[in-house]
């Protein structure tokens, strides 16, 4: 084995109580694309960060190109060659693409700019002219552009942060060719940080794996080594929950007809979109976020009031009706946005734990607050919910805590009809299990869900059908047993065979 | 320097907003006796003097709580109106509204029995505070105008309004230079419980109980905190955030009318620009100290309702009464500094260790 262009060893870094890394070994080769697997708070980012010279770690050497280097800061980490891409993009939108990528001092292309650029842009088909804004480009070409200010200011060692989280699978596909062709004929170095399966085995040719800070797997060949072994390295041990599909499915309780809506910018966010929802069945929703599912949901749900069409439940007409209408045929929204929509921020856990039905604590202008804790302790008992102090904000819970209660308030009441959008974005594995279970045990008490969702693997997890949605449009509506990912991924960019 | 870093306690002592007051208070007393120091008075006189003429007898005590009716009334208002976190800077004109409002109904109204009279006239000053924040309401919500500015801008107007009219149609010309409209009939003058106490002080203490109830215990209370909180969820919830903000912002202008209200009736007993002397703008720092609580303004409106009496007899020995707001304000301000020191802590970083 030749010698590694950059080696970590036992490097240990804590966060208060919490220890971030445990004496975590990693090694990259020249040339290699590497994969960095392991669960939301593995440690992953906190070890990226110790690379670029953000985090100082306790102990622990680094060595690049088998020199030791004593004191990494970023402004070192970067004329070393070790450059990052973070998943918030650090690109400047007023900026022209040529500003953004010439803007660092290291940049390597300044005499020679167009061929550079023509090169690169080829390699990752993008397909801009260099002085376009960046505030005019699409999520996946913003990325491209991050990705290529690396390569501008020469990193042979480049760190991706979760980059495919915003991709639709075409541009996902797309970005794998690219960092092959960067691996193979630039000889950069690439490490590819995710805690999606499917993409580590796609892209990389050997995988570290980590969990609770410590590095549990080193230089796994992807060829050899199977998937069920590296979730039983990222998550410790399977839980798989036996999904039956074959549900009883009993009466229609959502009606959708003829839905269509123009927004205010006279744009058609909705165009003729029909479907129903039976007991006992869960409808998803694929497509690209910005394709009238936010939209949908609100028509559903009676947030927006006016449009074209119809919405039953039960056999109810709700159309034109609010918000209270719907609760009182018993509908639950998980919203997509947490806290904002779903939670109101600066508000106590407690009062955040009665929007759904605060009404029922009342007794005419007069709410009990008696009535409004037991509900928010029954809430936390059936949903293990942990809240320290139900007086605090609501910001004081974690992510998940956030994710449950919201949950657990709009299912408590064993809900007619569901509609669920994004439930399990940002969560760890364990907590989208665990929402998962709880759309799972809804379902089978007959209830009608309509689950929005960007991540095809909990479409095919959870739905008896799936419908996608393009440009406001149902482009394509397939039972699960006849469906296939690559088609559906075909149909969330608009091409439906 | 800059290995130390500000972070939000997740959780704050429940008391805090007690305790900052309490240390703000202490501040200003220390502040006021430098002040008094260097004037060459001796504090411990001057504050024992301050105490004894602001709640040493009946009727000094009752000066002292006459005085915190306004500022609590108006307190209380901006208090509501804050809890769908919006701020009402207008109580100072929504007080003069709420007189001038009471007065125009008097001129043109006769009714013989007076508890009645009384009752009708406060309504109409509770209902010409609410006229006088309607303009803001109405920017806020059909435009999104900041209430502040608008808020702050009718307090000019009606001031305006008020001189135009006490030097113009409705100047008594008993009054000879002095600009200032009719008094009214000692009919309508509330009456007095003990000592000086103007029954307006009951009415307060109602009304402190009410803001209380429609805060805490109400579904409107409930609403208007989570339409505070995010408009947004307000919408997903079925709540009509604008109409709680404009809701919310009538009421509270109608406290601070009815203070004005209260005002003429129990004090100047006619309109003219000593109706309020500052109050509106002194129930701002009471409501703020507080943190928007009504017990809480209730008890500090007493307070500074004390000092401000304090203030004024202080006078006669030589020391300028602008002592006691001096002590009001850096109250305000040691309370906002020890409130942020119990929202916030001051950790070492830990990044770049």
């Amino acid at each position: 084995m030749t010698v590694p262009i950059l080696e970590v060893k036992d490097i240990s870094k804590t966060f208060g109580k919490v220890k971030a890394l445990d004496s975590v070994d990693f090694f990259l080769q020249k040339g290699v694309v590497h994969g960095l697997l392991g669960e939301n708070g593995a440690g992953k980012s906190s070890l990226m960060n110790v690379l670029s010279g953000i985090y100082i770690p306790e102990q622990g050497t680094i060595k690049v190109q088998n020199k030791k280097i004593d004191k990494l800061n970023p402004e070192l980490a970067s004329s070393l060659g070790i450059g990052m891409v973070h998943q918030e993009f650090r690109l400047i939108e007023n900026f022209t693409i040529k500003d953004n990528l010439t803007l660092s001092k290291a940049n390597i292309f300044l005499e020679n700019f167009k061929e550079a650029y023509l090169k690169y842009s080829e390699i990752f088909s993008l397909n801009s002219s260099y002085n376009t804004l960046v505030k005019d480009l699409s999520v996946g070409e913003k990325q491209k552009v991050e990705i290529m200010k690396l390569i501008f200011k020469n990193s042979a060692i480049m760190l991706l942060d979760e980059p495919t989280a915003v991709l639709t699978p075409q541009e996902t596909s797309q970005l794998k060719i690219s960092l092959e062709t960067l691996s193979k004929e630039d000889e950069k170095t690439i490490v590819l940080i995710t805690h999606k399966l499917k993409e580590i085995k796609d892209f990389t040719e050997t995988i570290f794996v980590m969990k609770n800070g410590k590095m549990v797997a080193e230089n796994l060949q992807t060829d050899e080594v199977s998937d069920k072994h590296l979730i039983e390295l990222m998550m410790g041990e399977i839980k798989t929950i036996s999904i039956r599909k074959d549900n009883l499915k009993g009466e229609t309780k959502l009606e959708v007809q003829n839905i269509s809506l123009i927004n205010n910018d006279e744009v058609n966010v909705l165009n003729d979109i029909s479907f129903n929802i039976k007991s006992g069945e869960i409808l998803g929703v694929a497509g690209v976020s910005g394709n009238g599912q936010v939209e949908l949901a609100n028509v559903i749900c009676g947030i927006q009031q006016e449009f074209n069409g119809k919405v039953l439940i039960n056999s109810n007409d709700v159309s034109g009706k609010g918000v209270k209408s719907r609760k009182k045929l018993n509908l639950s929204y998980i919203p997509e946005n947490r806290l904002g929509v779903g939670l109101a921020p600066g508000v106590s856990v407690l009062d955040n734990s009665a929007i759904r039905e605060y009404f029922k604590a009342s007794y005419g202008p007069h709410l009990s607050k008696g009535k409004m804790v037991n509900y928010l302790n029954d809430l936390i008992k059936q949903f293990s919910i942990k809240a320290p102090d139900v007086k605090a904000e609501i910001s004081t819970l974690s992510g998940g805590n956030m994710q449950k209660l919201l949950m657990g308030r709009e299912l408590i009441s064993n809900p007619e009809v569901i509609v669920a959008a994004q439930p399990t974005r940002g969560l760890d594995v364990s907590a989208v299990e665990s929402i998962h279970k709880l759309i799972i045990n809804q379902r089978n008490e007959g209830s009608a869900v309509l689950l929005i969702s960007e991540d095809l693997d909990e479409l095919f997890k959870l739905s008896d059908r799936i419908i996608v949605l393009y440009e406001g449009r149902i482009i394509k509506e397939v039972d699960i047993e006849s469906a296939n990912i690559e088609s559906l991924g075909l149909a969330m960019a608009g091409i439906n065979e | 320097m800059n290995n130390y870093i500000l972070s939000k306690k997740l959780f704050r002592n429940e008391l805090s907003t007690f305790y900052s007051f309490l240390i703000g208070f202490i501040i200003a007393l220390f502040v006021g006796s430098l002040i008094l120091l260097i004037q060459d008075k001796n504090p411990i006189d001057v504050f024992s003097l301050m105490l004894k003429l602001s709640v040493g007898s009946i009727n000094s005590l009752s000066n002292s709580l006459n005085k915190a009716i306004p500022l609590i009334l108006a307190g209380l208002g901006i208090s509501i109106i804050n809890s769908v976190r919006l701020w009402n800077i207008g109580a100072e004109g929504q007080i003069f509204m709420g007189a001038l409002a009471l007065n125009f109904f008097y001129i043109n109204t006769s009714i013989q029995n007076s508890a009645l009279y009384i009752f009708l006239l406060l309504t109409a000053s509770f209902i010409g505070g609410s006229i006088c924040i309607l303009i803001p309401a109405l920017t806020k919500v059909l435009f999104g105008v900041n209430e502040i500015i608008t808020t702050l801008l009718t307090n000019y107007i009606v001031f305006g309004l008020t001189i135009y009219l006490i030097n113009g149609v409705w100047k008594d010309p008993a009054s000879l230079n002095f600009p200032a409209a009719a008094y009214v009939s000692e009919l309508v003058y509330l009456p007095i419980i003990v000592g000086k106490l103007s029954s307006g002080f009951l009415i307060c203490i109602i009304f402190t109980l009410l803001a209380f109830y429609i805060k805490d215990k109400s579904v409107f209370g409930y609403e208007m905190r989570i339409a505070g909180g995010s408009e947004l969820t307000a919408i997903y919830a079925g709540i009509s955030a604008k109409q709680k903000a404009f809701l919310a912002m009538l009421i509270g202008g109608g406290f601070a009318g009815l203070a004005g209200g209260i005002e003429l009736l129990s004090q100047t007993h006619r309109v003219s620009t000593g109706i309020s002397q500052g109050f509106g703008y002194t129930a701002i720092i009471v409501a703020a100290i507080t943190g928007m609580r009504p017990l809480g303004i209730f008890l500090v409106g007493c307070l500074f309702g004390a000092l401000t009496i304090g203030g004024s007899v202080i006078q006669t020995i030589g020391v300028s009464s602008y002592i006691a707001e001096i002590i009001q304000a850096t109250t305000l301000f040691g309370a906002l500094v020890a409130q942020f020191f119990f929202s916030y802590e001051i950790k070492k970083k830990v990044e770049n260790g």
